[in-house]
Formats: structure tokens, sequence, C-alpha cells
């Protein structure tokens, strides 16, 4: 396997509230290598945001880093001091959110953001250079050059994201952290937008974690998947054998109640009950009362998530 | 009018005036419109799920808003139980308007935050004078543990922050049943739900359907959810019907290239289905000036020169009556 490029060692995200403590990320675990795609889902309210806000020490407040560590190209994050945490994002980890709009400057036309990204990155380029590089770069996003002085608000949401990819391009950055990066696209949209991101990650060896709620996208794009519930992660594998064989109950009631247009025979199902309240989880096993498979153990005892023989990890008591 | 049918739509249209600043309007002469929805027909029969399925953009929501007569039409007829929709007062639309109900895609937004839930189930009982006070909970009460809303007593007076996912959405349809409708309009019930949720809803819809005599239309932008609840479906681009059937020939043997494309782009969650089909260039265009001809033809891959000239009707697919195509290369 390549070198890792983000090793998270026991991170715990805690956000007070005035109703208690709410544990957003319990005791995290994951390692992100070069490129790859990590898929990392789960429901909302699973903590999979709150990580990746976490790793780029963005998260909103009361939301607080309580222990662990992330380590990037050597360095513990959390020990940066803010200026040099600001150099590092964007310049080194570049994010895609769900709505381009909060990234995009209103105010600069498209070109202007690609020049600047690249002049940021390259300062030795002179701007007529960049604007060259620039142009070049926005046709290769699939987006005709003619387009390169509108303004974002100009641009159809798809445009708006490819334009995302294009400033990480431009940093070449060395990881990318992508929340929900098509979920207010229409599908076929999205579906052009998965195809622009594959064929860029396999060019350029693209590191990518890619959040989100849709285990289609995930299925489409990952090449290995971490399952969150309730703060937990719970599961962790290459992407065939965890759709294939799914080890978590949790894992695998989330796999068959999604919806599946290729099958013809088959119904959802339902998943009993719903996601803990995190100010009074439910001790042991947080998935405990929902799972069929439930033990004595699960009740008082938290699993942690262990390395299999099959090289496949899982935060279980039926692994033991 | 066929008696099954409990809605028929004919030719329906709804533009919408752009708005444009005093000097433009000076300036250019002609107004412009947003063909939102632009000839429409189909009818939805009692007691069966109509899935009306789409893109942004392709006027399935304001079809939606049409039949509830939230939005005038700007052309054509919508007839409800034999009723011209057009034709009514507005003291009988409302008589009219208690046997539709919608619910909408997000619970919280179609909740009240400061009602308890028992009290916005029952909303509509008071609206419509039918009953109010001890008579009025009573009736909700009936109606909380007939869609599964249970304990009764506490639930009914908490609000909706204090709910559960599931438990909102059987509150919507709670408040929906509670005029006892024919039919129900849903508009992207389930797009903010989390998968467990959403097979939930599913459920409940399909359980109460049975229960309540139900008719459903059912408006959507996710296919892969559509396929287990609809029994025929309509796919809509740029305010036009592009292919109308039962889900079964629809999904297994799409003809429009629209739908074709459409079916294809549906991430699968299966990565040993991964797509391979290429995707049609471009964006759904502006629906003010719509291409002439098929409005699919600048993006469509087997599109001839008649395909930009003249706009193809909905017509059966030879030797499948209920399966139409609106497309000149499709016989």
């Amino acid at each position: 396997m390549s070198e890792p490029v983000l090793q998270i060692r026991s991170l715990s995200v805690d956000y007070p509230t005035r109703a208690g403590l709410v544990r957003a990320a319990d005791d995290v675990n994951l390692t992100v290598f070069r490129g790859e795609v990590l898929g990392l889902v789960g429901e909302s309210g699973c903590g999979k945001s709150t990580l990746g806000m976490a790793i780029l020490r963005l998260l909103r407040p009361p939301g607080k880093i309580v222990g662990g560590e992330i380590v990037f190209d050597g360095n513990d994050l959390l020990k940066l001091d803010d200026e040099e945490m600001r150099q590092l994002r964007g310049a080194r980890i570049s994010m895609i959110f769900q709505d381009p709009m909060t990234c995009l400057n209103p105010l600069q036309r498209v070109s202007e953001h690609v020049v600047e990204t690249i002049r940021t990155h390259q300062p030795e380029v002179s701007e007529e250079e960049a604007r060259k590089q620039a142009a070049e770069l926005i046709d290769r996003l699939g987006i005709r050059t003619e387009r390169m002085d509108d303004y974002p608000h100009q641009l159809s949401g798809g445009m708006r994201q490819r334009v995302m990819i294009g400033l990480a391009l431009a940093l070449n950055a060395d990881l990318i952290i992508a929340d929900e990066p098509t979920t207010s696209l229409d599908v076929i949209v999205e579906a052009q937008f998965l195809d622009l991101l594959r064929d860029l990650q396999r060019q350029f060896n693209l590191t990518i974690m890619l959040i989100t709620h849709n285990i289609g996208v995930v299925a489409e794009l990952a090449d290995r998947v971490a399952v969150m519930y309730a703060g937990k992660l719970v599961e962790l594998a290459e992407v065939f054998p965890l759709f294939n064989d799914p080890l978590h109950p949790y894992t695998q009631g989330l796999l068959k109640s999604v919806p599946n247009i290729r099958l013809t025979e088959d119904h959802l199902q339902i998943m009993d009950g719903s996601p803990p309240d995190l100010i009074n989880p439910p001790p042991g096993c947080k998935f405990h009362p929902r799972c069929s498979h439930a033990m004595e153990r699960c009740r008082a005892e938290e699993p942690p998530l262990r390395k299999m023989q099959s090289g496949r990890w899982t935060a279980c008591w039926l692994f033991e | 009018m066929a008696e099954q049918n409990l809605i028929e739509i004919r030719d329906l249209k709804k533009w919408f005036p752009v708005q444009k600043s005093f000097i433009e309007r000076l300036v250019t002469r002609q107004r412009q419109f947003v063909h939102a929805v632009d000839g429409v027909d189909f009818d939805i029969r009692r007691g069966e799920v109509f899935g009306l399925a789409g893109e942004s953009g392709s006027g399935k929501t304001t079809t939606g808003r049409l039949i509830l007569r939230l939005t005038e039409p700007t052309e054509g007829h919508i007839f409800f139980d034999e009723v011209d929709l057009a034709a009514l007062s507005e003291e009988e639309m409302r008589r009219v308007r208690q046997r539709m109900q919608v619910i909408f895609q997000d619970p919280f937004a179609s909740l009240n935050p400061r009602m308890k839930t028992g009290d916005a189930i029952g909303h509509s009982l008071e609206i419509f004078g039918l009953a109010k006070g001890e008579e009025k909970r009573a009736r909700v009460m009936r109606m909380m543990e007939r869609v599964g809303l249970t304990p009764m007593a506490p639930l009914y007076e908490k609000f909706p922050h204090q709910l559960s996912g599931g438990q909102r959405q059987r509150a919507v349809m709670a408040r929906a049943l509670i005029m006892h409708p024919d039919l129900i309009v849903a508009d992207e019930p389930i797009a903010m739900a989390d998968v467990s949720v959403r097979a939930l809803l599913l459920q409940l819809m399909m359980d109460l359907k049975e229960e309540f005599d139900l008719t459903y239309l059912f408006i959507t932008h996710d296919l892969a959810t559509a396929k287990y609840i609809c029994n025929r479906i309509a796919i809509m681009y740029l305010g036009k019907i592009v292919e109308m059937g039962t889900l079964q020939q629809v999904y297994s043997n799409p003809q429009h290239p629209y739908t074709q494309a459409l079916l294809a782009a549906v991430p699968v969650p299966d990565p040993k289905a991964r797509r391979t089909a290429p995707m049609p260039r471009g964006e759904i265009p502006s629906p003010i000036n719509p291409p002439p001809g098929c409005r699919f033809h600048p993006r469509c891959p087997i599109a001839e020169e008649i395909c930009s000239q003249e706009a193809p009707s909905l017509e059966p697919i030879a030797g499948q009556e209920e399966h139409l195509a609106a497309c000149h290369l499709v016989k």
C-alpha cells in the first residue's frame, strides 16, 4: 500500500450544548493513503462532516477537538498555530462542499479564482502564463472557455462544482476533502461530475476523502469505505468486500435499506429504531438497541475497531 | 371520461412571465415566459401510485401545484373525479380541495414549529369547521393510532422538534389523512430523509394506501426510490412528458434517449455495477427559450434532422398499449 497522507488517531470532538455534552466523533482512528478515494458514509448526525471539518480545524463553535492527533505530512495539525493552519488549508488540503457558492467569491470571475490560485501556488508564473494555464484547466473541466470570465452565480451548480475541483487541481493539493459534493446536483449532472472526478483522480493520482450519505456515489467512486454510526467508526474495508459482505450489523442494515434501481425483485428493508440521542447515548455498543444480534456484552462494553484476519476492520463483539 | 380515472389532465400549460426591469421592458417589446409546463396530458387511475419524475426545471412540481390548484393554469384542463376544476367557484373548489392533500419533502418545513403535534394534525378539521375541542382531539387520537404515532397522549402534546424523524413523517401523514382525501400529492416526500427513515416512510405510505383507499401522485427526482412505490410513471423534460408507461415498461425497456440517460445516471449501491454508459453532454437548457423541435435534441446522441424541426408528440409504442414515448426515432 502507498504512503499515508493523513492519519487520524483517537480523535474526539465534543459539542457542549445547553442540554448536555454531545460527543460527535468518538475516538476515531483512520488513515488516508496517497492516491485513494476513501468514502466516509453514514446518516445525518453520525459525525462524518464533523470529522471532515475537524481535519481542517474549521469546526463551528462550540465544537471542539478534545483529544487525539491529526497527522498530515508528519505534523500534528492540532499543534499548528492558526497562521500555519491557514497556509495549509487551501494550499495542501482542498475542500469541496455541497454548496460551492460558499467557497467561491461572488465578486470574482471564475478565471480570477483560477489565476489567483495558480499564482499563489507558483508565484514565479506570470499573469499571462497563469491565464493560459487557467484556460487549459477550465477546458479540461468540461467548461467552455468562453465561460471563464463569468461570475460564479452565472454558472450552473454542476459547473461550480467543476470549478472547485479545478481549484484543487491548480493547487496540486495533497488531499481533497469533498463533503456531499453531488448532493445538490441533478442526477445526470451528478453522473457527469463523478465521471470527471474519476478521470482526474486517475490521471493525477489524487487523494480524496469523499464524505456522503449517498451509498450509490460511494459505490461508484470509492476504493475503501469507512462507515460511521453515532460518532464511531464501525467498519472499514475495501469497497468490494464491504458491499459484498458487510460485517457490522449496522452496515448490513444500511445497505439493505438503500434503494437500488437495478435489482428487479427486492424490497427495502427497514432498520428498527433510529440513531441514538448523543447526549444520552446507550451504554456499550451504540448500535445495540437496534441490533438483532445484540448480546449481554454489547449492552455493557463498547467494542473497539479492530483488524480482522481478512485485513478488514470492524467494531463488533460478534467478531471477537 | 373513463370511470377508473380520478384525475385527467388535458393539454395543461403553465407559463410564468419573466420579471424584467423597467428599462429592459422599454427596450424589448416582447414579453418572455418560462414554459414551466408546456402541454402535458396524463391520467391518474383510482388506487394507483402515479410517478412524475424529472430533474429540476422539468415542471414536475408545477404540475403537482396545478392539480392542487395552488397555481392557475395558463391553458388546459384538469378533471378531478369527472369535474373540470377550472369551472368551479372558489367555494366549490374549497370542498374539492379537502379531497386532495399534499405532503412535502421536508417534514420540518411543513409542521408549524410552535404548534403541538396533535393540534397540527387536527388543524384542518378546525379550518374546515368539521370538528373542534374534544371532538377534534378524539379524531386526532384515532388517526394517530392508525398511522402508528403512539403513545398518543404524550406525543399529542409534543412539538415537531421533539419528535424523531420517523414520528414526524407519521405526523405529516396523519395530518393529510384526517381529511379522508382521495388523492395525496407527495412532492419529493423523502428527499430529505436518511436511508432508514426513507424506507420507513415508503412502507408507511404503502400500508396507509391500502387502509385508506388512496391514490398517490408521487413527484420525485429520485428514480431509485420511485421504483419501490409507483405503478406507472411519466418522465418529464423541460415542461413536457417524454415517456410514460408502467414502471416495468419504462425501467426495463426505456425508449426515449433522455429516459435511458436518466436511468443510467442513477448511482447504484453496488461497486460491481459501476456505470460505463456515457452521459449526455451539457445540462437542461433554459425553459425561457426551449430548443425548437424535440427539446432534448441538442443533447441527444441519436438526433436527426427532423428532431430539430418538429416537436414529437407522445405516441404509443408499437405493440405496447400503455407505453408511450415522444421521440421521432421510436417506432
